[in-house]
């Protein structure tokens, strides 16, 4: 599959601190790429400098297969973005915003252009309305609008989720997942929410004080036939003595915040569930824990820095 | 780059802000022109009372072109506030607003985006002294007629045959205008250094106040710099207003005393706009976009 994004070695100082270090990865044709790490990881830094907005201090970045240095102008006309807010101007409407920035990729737009943009994050009704009347989820539907009006090949969307209410973070969800599925677009998405990019994401890279920790497939990665499952019973300690009478002692894991954790493949979990109540266990609650999380929790607490593992 | 001109014309055009400075300035003009209108009478008088015995005039003092003037000179000390307002928040309101970030990310050249913000606010600057034009001069000149202008100097008195004045406030518009865009440039300059507009705007008045102030103190050490500040040939508008006189002392029509004296202001503020043009295309190119 062709190379959309190549990044490589790239390195970015701010006086003292290094935000991004050395950090080289791939986003292929058509990827949902998960661009995931703590606060402060770099992931903004890293995306601002994808976009020009930042000049590395070394490293490069070959976006469709040109350097980005040379050919900015070029490919950014393929590209559409949200960094962060989508701060749009608050004294114009909706239609005006994203006539104005339709204008600045380069475009002529129409009306229906711009109303079917609007109609398809569900602004359509507020189009004349000034965004200084809206809430944060219109804003950053908008802010989608804005960076989706020139049709780009490639979308890069950091913390698209901020500041949404659950109905808003399904929207955002389901409109990358159409992007990539219906329009065959590739979608670098940053985030903290990792189940979020856990759902969607086919590719992800992890990176800790701006280094590489993992890059892979979400599939390579962990395995999401194996679930972490997280009990609360009404004796703890009981409870344990008698899975470790069981077979599945083995694969029992430290008690965590008060919680008996147990690794089980996801066909299991019918059985170990009859056990429990032959054992007469009484459950409380009975949770999965997603992978995602706690792969991301066991790198990014190691600090241990793996080299990628898929080719 | 005019696609990029039109939509920052279209930014600055939106915000109520920008009629503020327009507001302002009808304001100002329509005070002055209603105080002379009511009181112009005793004014003449208060402003003539050292020529009365030595002078007997025959016309009308208080006339369009003597409003005018009066309002040049009031205005363009406080005129540059205005442009300030909106020329210190080209760069700064737009990181303050978090759309710089956003506008960087469409396929323009950051010298085309810079660029085009510059002429904006210098496009902005113009229609404001246009306005003042068309409020300080044709208003009044509508309103209270027209007539040789009277001008009295510091050590002497200046009458321009009414004739021979409407080319000299062209020339003294001209001129202000780039007086007025020097501070433009300044200010759009110093919106590079900040993520909100307030800092901006108080840096390039207090540096505006500064230097007006060494600019105009007589003091030796003073003296030494007066030539370098901007400030210093901001005034030189009124450079239009004095004349040659042949051998008869007789006022010679489409004369300037001192012409050189008008190139030379003008290409100092010629040079400050290009330098602060020029700096800030390339702090842009170069800026970290952080906000």
């Amino acid at each position: 599959m062709q190379s959309i994004i190549k990044v490589t070695a790239l390195t970015k100082q701010f006086n003292n601190l290094t935000a991004v270090n050395d950090l080289s990865f791939s986003v292929q044709d058509g990827d949902v790429y998960g661009f995931l790490g703590q606060n402060g990881a770099g992931k903004s830094t890293t995306i601002r400098m994808l976009l020009t907005l930042i000049t590395p201090t070394s490293g490069t970045i070959e976006i469709f297969g040109y350097p980005l240095s040379t050919h900015r102008r070029d490919i950014l006309q393929q590209v559409g973005a949200v960094i962060e807010k989508p701060d749009v101007y608050k004294y114009l409407s909706a239609y005006d915003n994203l006539k104005l920035f339709a204008k600045l990729s380069g475009m002529k737009p129409t009306h229906q252009l711009l109303m079917d943009q609007l109609e398809m994050v569900g602004l359509a009704n507020r189009a004349k309305d000034t965004v200084k009347t809206f809430s944060q989820g219109m804003k950053q539907r908008l802010g989608i609008a804005i960076a989706l009006v020139h049709d780009p090949q490639l979308i890069m969307l950091d913390e698209p989720t901020n500041g949404l209410d659950p109905q808003g973070i399904a929207d955002i969800r389901n409109l990358i997942l159409r992007l990539s599925c219906e329009r065959k677009k590739t979608v670098i998405v940053s985030s903290h929410l990792l189940y979020e990019i856990e759902q969607i994401a086919s590719r992800m890279l992890i990176i800790d004080k701006g280094k590489k920790l993992v890059e892979g497939a979400a599939t390579e990665l962990f395995d999401t036939s194996q679930t972490i499952l997280q009990l609360m019973t009404a004796d703890n300690h009981t409870a344990i003595e008698k899975i470790n009478q069981t077979a599945w002692a083995k694969q029992l894991l430290p008690v965590r915040d008060g919680n008996i954790i147990i690794s089980l493949n996801r066909d299991d979990i019918p059985s170990f569930n009859r056990m429990l109540v032959e054992k007469d266990i009484s459950v409380f609650s009975f949770q999965p824990r997603h992978s995602l999380e706690d792969f991301f929790l066991q790198v990014t607490a190691g600090k241990q820095y793996v080299d990628t593992f898929t080719s | 780059m005019w696609t990029h001109l039109q939509v920052e014309l279209y930014k600055i055009f939106r915000r109520p802000r920008t009629y503020l400075s327009f507001v302002a300035i009808t304001a100002l003009i329509g005070v002055i022109q209603l105080g002379l209108l009511v009181d112009g009478k005793e004014y003449t008088e208060f402003v003539m009372a050292d020529f009365a015995n030595t002078f007997s005039v025959d016309g009308k003092i208080l006339n369009g072109y003597f409003i005018c003037y009066i309002i040049l000179q009031l205005l363009l000390v406080h005129v540059p506030l205005l442009i300030a307002l909106i020329a210190a928040d080209m760069i700064s309101g737009e990181a303050n607003m978090g759309t710089l970030r956003i506008l960087l990310t469409k396929p323009q050249s950051r010298t085309a985006i810079v660029t085009a913000k510059f002429l904006a606010a210098a496009i902005y600057t113009l229609l404001l002294l246009i306005w003042i034009a068309v409020l300080g001069l044709f208003v009044s000149m509508a309103i209270f007629g027209t007539d040789d202008l009277f001008i009295m100097k510091s050590s002497y008195v200046v009458i321009v045959k009414e004739s021979d004045i409407f080319w000299r406030y062209a020339g003294a518009f001209c001129f202000a205008a780039l007086a007025m865009l020097t501070v433009s440039s300044l200010g759009f300059f110093l919106s590079f250094f900040a993520e909100n507009s307030i800092g901006p705007i108080v840096a390039t008045m207090s540096i505006i106040i500064v230097f007006t102030i060494l600019s105009t103190m007589n003091i030796p050490i003073f003296n030494i710099i007066k030539p370098y500040l901007f400030t210093s040939h901001m005034i030189t508008w009124k450079e239009f207003f004095d004349f040659k006189v042949n051998d008869a002392n007789e006022a010679m029509v489409g004369s300037i005393q001192y012409p050189a004296k008008i190139i030379k202001s003008a290409l100092v503020l010629i040079i400050h706009i290009l330098g602060f043009g020029g700096a800030s295309i390339l702090l842009f190119r170069k800026k970290d976009i952080l906000s």
